[in-house]
């Protein structure tokens, strides 16, 4: 079958996506399972994922029955297949390293759900009996996550999206060689597909959210993402072709490919941070024809969050690392960026490998020749997140207080998840998160019992 | 460079270069297969099953479909693959060739008569062309001519008289190529026997049926829209021609040698065939599945093998396990056993509790904070399913503890723990 969106045995496409497995591949690869008794890996995914249950499934001829499993789970189950750092979740606890290596089990469900697309077998249904409406603001995982949640239990939803178009990080923060945008316009259909609704361009104003519930909304999910860059405080940020990974992502997925292009293409760029978004944009630059691309981070390569495909990647592309080591300042001429000064690290003690933990080493101090410097050093919360939502509890980094169970507010016809809960996350935690406030909805307007909105406030 | 030991042989007054065969197959058709194999180290050949050109042979389109499990490929291969399709002046020149160039490798000519004057003019033309040994196929087990190939083999009175026919036609030695297809393999080997055969040659493919198609609903290979029971063969009709093997070997009254086949493909298989009673393996699913090649290996290990244990020629293995291969009634009851966990290298996957529980003696427990199996030896059946699943080699032993009773299972009495 044709795949809709490109795909690539080149790691050095900026746009395609690695090769779906095929059956033979997954089959045998499904053949190393050893379908443990009680197995760790279905226990490690923070969105529930049951890879022992889908790989038994598979193992057994049940192929529908594999897709089911996956799907019914998460409504994601493809975006998290490609994005999710799996050697640090499901197959960090797969018993078969005990032998050899870990099953690939991010491989074997991006098969599966794209094995359902292409057997056209979509076991996502809408249930007939349930009544309410739900704004979801942001289309980002965890919107997502709990739009489809909601939908399947017969529940209007109705997501309310600021940018252009649907799937917030997914799209504007993700390149497309890790998650295609035909991918996720594939999933998101199988999602619209449910009766989600999405609007796009939707921009919540300050204290829109409170006024969604007078709108008719029995309750709102409110989960618009922290997108603001941490910024560094080093001399030299105010120079040109300074910019965050951020800005310089989001350009690569809104067409706006030509001026990164033209910004890196035979320019070294430097690219400081160690997670996947640090990784994409180092990947990406070199895609886009840069000369010399440097990440340069402080800690290890061990303590790198980013996913090791990412990092393979990375390395693919001949990207240099610069690991322990630290930016001091950025130079320039005329305002202009023309390079960066470090020096290196190490820890104060061994065993300490926090980021507090750090210590500079005098006499290593160097010096690195760049045109284009991007600060890939996560995100925090926008101020507007706040403002649009002063009638619940903010936490003083901005973030959306939750209770005890991560999605429920100090409103009780609010709830939240992702980022802006949790402070930068992980995709599937987001899709944790949507799934887990679409179920406390569907059960709140089960019971019929709407909580009254003026009992706003209390814990 | 293999040192490869002296693995000749005495069959039937024949003497072979080794005992791996070419069986008669697809794997047999022609002299330029058939050389490239003797220079690849087969030390003899079954030719492809020779029949009278008066009978017209087309084969059916595809002949063959694998049987797989889990990923592995080809693990029995079903086939409605009939005799040479070939004229027989083509098939007696090449004969004819491979013994002039091949003198040493043993040219063993398989034919199949539709009649008792075939069988006899087949046999005579065979003698005259070169053959060392006629081998009579009376076991082919989806022949397309009625009244042929097994419905022989399982009719006592035809193989003693065709057998009997050929034996008066020609001098040198006759073996019998016998189907599974019977309640009792002895019973037509040594009407065989009676008719003159100098040999028993088992078994042909085991008839069966395979995989069904489930989008058309047809038996594979699929003809077309029809399906039929046919031969199967490979490694899963090992075990069945291992059987039938023993028994013949076991049987008193045969007094004549053996020649193994079935789903052998490495030396462990043939040292089995050999130690069964087999003087000598045919192969053809093997050379199916990778080649003329695997003689290779199949030399080389069983040489290693040989010197290992201190077998002095190959005769002496012949037979070797035959008399540990026992009526199950003359098995010692009194001595019990466990299976014996060496939990250091135990990864944690409890399979072994899986099986245990659900199909064994409920003599394991589960400790799932260390994700280990806690052996009951109080329960212990020693059935061993849990060293079967166990994917660490030798993690799981069987071990006799002297004094054991038998475990017997009790009564129920309480529901169990969900």
């Amino acid at each position: 079958m044709k795949t809709a969106w490109r795909e690539s045995d080149c790691l050095n496409n900026p746009t395609d996506m690695e090769k779906c497995w095929s059956l033979t591949q997954v089959m045998s690869e499904a053949s190393r399972c050893l379908l443990c008794h009680d197995a760790p890996c279905s226990k490690a995914c923070p969105a529930g994922t049951d890879p022992a249950t889908f790989i038994r499934k598979l193992r057994l001829r049940n192929v529908k029955g594999a897709i089911r499993t996956v799907r019914e789970n998460n409504a994601l189950a493809g975006v998290c297949a490609v994005v999710c750092p799996t050697e640090q979740l499901c197959q960090k606890a797969c018993v078969a390293a005990g032998i050899d290596r870990p099953i690939d089990i991010g491989r074997i469900q991006r098969f599966l759900v794209e094995h359902g697309w292409q057997i056209k077998f979509n076991p996502l249904e809408k249930a007939a009996n349930g009544s309410g409406r739900v704004a979801v603001v942001g289309s980002g995982p965890a919107g997502l996550a709990c739009a489809a949640e909601v939908a399947r239990n017969g529940i209007t939803a109705e997501i309310f999206e600021g940018m252009e178009k649907p799937g917030g990080v997914l799209r504007y923060g993700v390149p497309s060689f890790r998650l295609h945008p035909e991918f996720l316009d594939r999933e998101l259909a199988d999602i619209k597909a449910l009766g989600v609704k999405i609007t796009c361009n939707k921009k919540i104003p300050a204290g829109g959210i409170e006024k969604l519930l007078d709108k008719g909304y029995d309750a709102v999910f409110y989960a618009p993402g922290t997108w603001r860059p941490v910024t560094v405080d080093i001399p030299g940020m105010d120079l040109k072709n300074v910019l965050t990974a951020r800005d310089f992502l989001a350009a690569m997925r809104s067409g706006d490919q030509k001026r990164i292009a033209a910004l890196v293409k035979g320019k070294n760029v430097a690219v400081y941070g160690g997670g996947s978004v640090a990784m994409d944009a180092a990947t990406t630059a070199k895609a886009m024809g840069a000369n010399k691309v440097y990440v340069v981070y402080r800690r290890s390569l061990r303590e790198m969050p980013a996913a090791r495909h990412d990092v393979d990647m990375a390395l693919a592309n001949n990207v240099s690392f610069r690991i322990m080591s630290m930016v001091t300042a950025l130079v320039g001429e005329k305002g202009k960026l023309t390079g960066l000064e470090g020096i290196e690290t190490d820890w104060k003690k061994p065993g300490d490998t926090s980021a507090a933990g750090l210590v500079t080493v005098p006499g290593t101090e160097f010096r690195l020749k760049i045109d284009v410097f991007v600060s890939a050093l996560g995100y925090q919360a926008e101020p507007e997140a706040k403002a649009a939502c002063p009638g619940i509890k903010f936490t003083s980094k901005g973030l959306v207080e939750t209770r005890r169970d991560g999605c429920s507010t100090s409103h009780p016809c609010i709830f939240t998840g992702g980022d802006i809960a949790r402070g930068p996350a992980l995709v599937v935690e987001a899709v944790a998160d949507g799934k887990a406030a679409g179920q406390h909805i569907v059960k709140m307007l089960a019971a019929g019992s709407k909580p009254v909105a003026a009992k706003k406030g209390g814990r | 460079m293999a040192r490869i030991r002296d693995l000749s042989i005495e069959i039937c007054g024949v003497k072979f270069l080794n005992p791996f065969l070419l069986s008669s197959s697809p794997v047999s058709n022609t002299a330029e297969m058939v050389a490239r194999a003797f220079e690849a180290g087969w030390g003899g050949v079954a030719y492809k099953t020779i029949a009278h050109d008066r009978t017209k042979i087309i084969h059916p389109s595809p002949r063959m479909a694998p049987y797989n499990y889990d990923n592995k490929n080809l693990v029995a291969l079903q086939n409605v693959e009939q005799t040479t399709d070939r004229p027989m002046a083509d098939n007696w020149a090449d004969i004819r060739w491979l013994k002039k160039h091949y003198p040493k490798h043993v040219m063993i000519v398989s034919i199949m008569g539709f009649s008792l004057e075939e069988w006899v003019e087949l046999a005579k033309m065979g003698e005259d062309n070169g053959a060392d040994m006629l081998e009579l196929n009376f076991s082919c087990p989806h022949m397309t001519v009625e009244g042929s190939g097994m419905k022989v083999g399982q009719a006592m009175e035809l193989i003693e008289k065709f057998t009997s026919a050929v034996r008066k036609t020609v001098k040198i030695p006759i073996l019998a190529k016998l189907t599974s297809n019977v309640t009792d393999i002895t019973v037509p080997a040594l009407f065989a026997q009676r008719g003159g055969a100098d040999g028993i040659t088992a078994i042909n493919t085991v008839r069966a049926l395979t995989e069904v198609g489930l989008d058309d609903f047809v038996p594979r290979p699929n003809v077309h829209g029809k399906g039929a029971m046919s031969g199967m063969s490979g490694p899963a009709i090992k075990p069945i021609g291992l059987k039938c093997v023993t028994e013949l070997a076991q049987c008193r009254e045969l007094k004549i040698p053996i020649i193994g086949c079935g789903g052998a493909e490495t030396w462990v298989d043939i040292a089995e065939y050999l130690m069964c009673g087999a003087s000598a393996v045919q192969v053809t699913t093997g050379i199916i599945h990778y080649g003329q090649r695997i003689v290779e290996d199949m030399a080389e290990g069983l040489s290693d093998w040989m010197d290992d244990k201190k077998f002095k020629n190959l005769a002496q293995v012949v037979g070797k396990s035959l008399k540990y291969t026992v009526p199950t009634d003359a098995f010692d009851l009194s001595r019990q056993g466990r299976a014996d966990f060496d939990l250091d290298k135990c990864i944690g996957c409890g399979q072994c509790y899986i099986v245990c529980q659900d199909a064994g003696g409920q003599g394991l427990g589960w400790d799932s904070e260390k994700r280990r199996p806690v052996p009951d030896n109080d329960h212990c059946l020693s059935c061993m399913i849990c060293g079967m699943v166990c994917p660490v080699e030798g993690l799981v032993t069987y071990r006799h503890v002297p004094g054991k009773k038998e475990i017997v299972p009790p009564v129920m009495k309480a529901r169990p723990r969900a």
